[in-house]
């Protein structure tokens, strides 16, 4: 974990692969009850490598946006391009991290993070969970099965899990949301660390605004009913950022106002 | 990291474990251990009142021996060898039909369970025999397969194959679609659905299944062998009854009990051993 500090500044070179496209004219969905539209409109462009954090009240949809990405949700008006391409379907070259861990019970902790990499090589295999497992803290209990695990650990090998198989865009669903204060602070650092590593495109998802704005390169802030893009805000601060500095503050607070804006509408 | 400070964290403890841990097996013990022998009182008492009223002759002999006698029968007849064969052959067919049961079931279930086709055109016509009580096939399995042996196995595997088809067929259909998606995250085959989260996820059920189905094939081995054999357990049975030795057909359900027990309690180890540390 001390590693972390070391590195955070390196500049990186500009990828070329992650861009995805977003035009999502509705997505709908249709139940016994009626139908609802979750998401309306949605049209954003995130540039290769780029870190972006999605902030907005609870059933503003969106996880039915990142299961879009993912492509979990293939059913609906407008499409999505990753690098050009239509995204059709799950693909191993994006990775996802739910809001629920979802770790397999028989599976040991290392067995779990080990589930995307039936590819590799025994050996490459193992060094791999090792290292994400250390990444994440956990690696003294890679013999552990989830049930033993608390909340906010089985989300770390969530995180581990996702984070393995090396995934040009990573999409991460509330990941830090069950963790404490000090944790949540320490796996922000890591996840920066990763990110400018692997040079990858993260699309998070988070309630914390202080969160958002210090991982992001762009927050975007939705509102419910339907489900739509309220406006989105760079944060044209240098990494690592300072969470008291007042650049910081001044942003964290429009972010909050636009949210607001929204709920007194 | 994190087992560290639990190991270090309260240093005291390491000094209340072993008390916590010496005081609570016993208990445990001054709780369950008596609950055991209460259960055991009434039995005892049946068992010596029964002793009793035999020796006194209050009981006539031939229609309840007293339990000493019954446990004398029984060692008689292993001293001599016919017991080994009698209970080797029932066992061997409730192995046999359990075996093509369960294959059966779980063939069967795995793909209602699996294709919502094969539910849709086999699961009505499974449910729709599965109300038919068992035994009501037996004449038309006598007729087909004849006295011997082929018709006890098919109906012992009938016995055993209904659990075993249902269990799986309903919890493959019930696999938690959340796990299901994480496969299709990472793109599995439908192959490698099959046996990196289907079976994994059923496989607590489906144990369940195989031992009620066990349970199932050791009660049809009964029914098949007092319908006519001339071997097995049940065979010593009707054989006690014609020659009108009851100590003989209480031998025999007391070795019929012994044996379901033992197979169940095999089966449930193994199962406890295929589901190792896992939750649940
Ligand atoms: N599978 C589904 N079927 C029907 N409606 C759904 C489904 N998934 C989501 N919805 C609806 O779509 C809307 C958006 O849901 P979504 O889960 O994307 O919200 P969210 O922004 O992630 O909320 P939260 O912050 O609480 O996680 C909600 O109104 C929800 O009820
Ligand atoms: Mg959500």
């Amino acid at each position: 974990m001390e590693k972390a500090k070391g590195n955070e500044l390196t500049p990186r070179g500009a990828p070329k692969k992650g861009a995805l496209h977003i035009a999502i004219a509705r997505k709908k969905f249709v139940g016994s009850q009626g139908s609802l539209t979750a998401l309306r409109d949605i049209s954003l462009r995130i540039r290769p490598g780029e870190f972006v954090c999605i902030v907005g009240g609870s059933g503003c949809g969106k996880t039915t946006l990142l299961r879009i990405l993912a492509g979990l949700e293939t059913q609906y008006e407008g499409s999505v391009f990753l690098d050009g391409r239509r995204i059709a379907g799950p693909d191993r070259n994006r990775g996802m991290v739910f809001q629920e861990h979802r770790l397999l019970p028989w599976l040991t902790v290392r067995e779990n993070v080990a589930f995307g990499l039936s590819r590799l090589s025994p050996a490459e295999r193992s060094g791999k969970v090792q290292h994400y497992l250390d990444l994440v803290g956990l690696r003294s209990f890679e013999r552990q099965y989830p049930h033993q695990l608390s909340g906010g650990m089985s989300q770390r090998v969530a995180i581990a899990r996702a984070l393995a198989g090396r995934p040009e865009v990573l999409l991460l669903d509330e990941p830090f949301a069950s963790l404490d204060a000090l944790t949540r602070i320490r796996m922000q650092a890591e996840l920066l660390q990763v990110w400018q590593a692997e040079r990858s495109t993260v699309v998070l998802v988070t309630h914390d605004i202080e969160e958002a704005v210090y991982l992001a390169d762009q927050v975007v802030v939705m509102s419910p009913q339907p489900g739509t893009i309220r406006n989105v805000l760079s944060v044209d601060l240098s990494r690592p950022r300072e969470r008291t500095n007042h650049q910081f503050n001044r942003i964290r607070r429009a972010v909050l106002d636009e949210l607001l804006a929204h709920a007194l509408a | 990291m994190i087992t560290a400070q639990q190991d270090h964290w309260l240093p005291w403890k390491a000094d209340a474990a072993p008390t916590l841990d010496s005081r609570a097996p016993a208990k445990k013990s001054s709780v369950n251990l008596p609950d055991a022998l209460v259960g055991g009182i009434v039995p005892l008492a049946v068992l010596f009142v029964w002793e009793v009223l035999a020796r006194l002759e209050m009981l006539p002999p031939n229609w309840l021996p007293a339990p000493t006698v019954v446990a004398k029968t029984i060692y008689e007849m292993a001293a001599a060898g016919d017991l080994w064969k009698h209970v080797g052959i029932t066992a061997a067919r409730v192995a046999l039909g359990f075996l093509l049961g369960a294959s059966g079931g779980t063939l069967l279930g795995a793909l209602t369970g699996y294709f919502p086709v094969a539910r849709k055109l086999l699961d009505p016509l499974l449910q729709s025999l599965r109300s038919v009580p068992s035994i009501a096939w037996v004449p038309l399995f006598l007729l087909w397969l004849g006295i011997e042996e082929s018709s006890k196995i098919a109906l012992i595997s009938l016995g055993a194959f209904f659990p075993v088809y249902l269990s799986l067929s309903v919890a493959m259909r019930h696999v938690d679609p959340k796990l299901l998606e994480v496969g299709q995250l990472y793109r599995l085959s439908s192959f490698e659905m099959v046996g990196r989260l289907i079976l994994p996820a059923v496989l607590p059920e489906y144990i369940v299944g195989l031992r009620s189905g066990l349970g199932l094939a050791w009660m049809f081995v009964v029914a098949a062998e007092l319908l006519g054999a001339s071997r097995g357990i049940g065979y010593l049975m009707v054989d006690g009854q014609m020659t009108g030795r009851a100590a003989i057909i209480l031998g025999s359900v007391l070795l019929f009990a012994v044996c379901g027990k033992t197979t169940d309690w095999m089966m449930s180890a193994a199962g406890a051993k295929l589901l190792g540390h896992r939750a649940r």
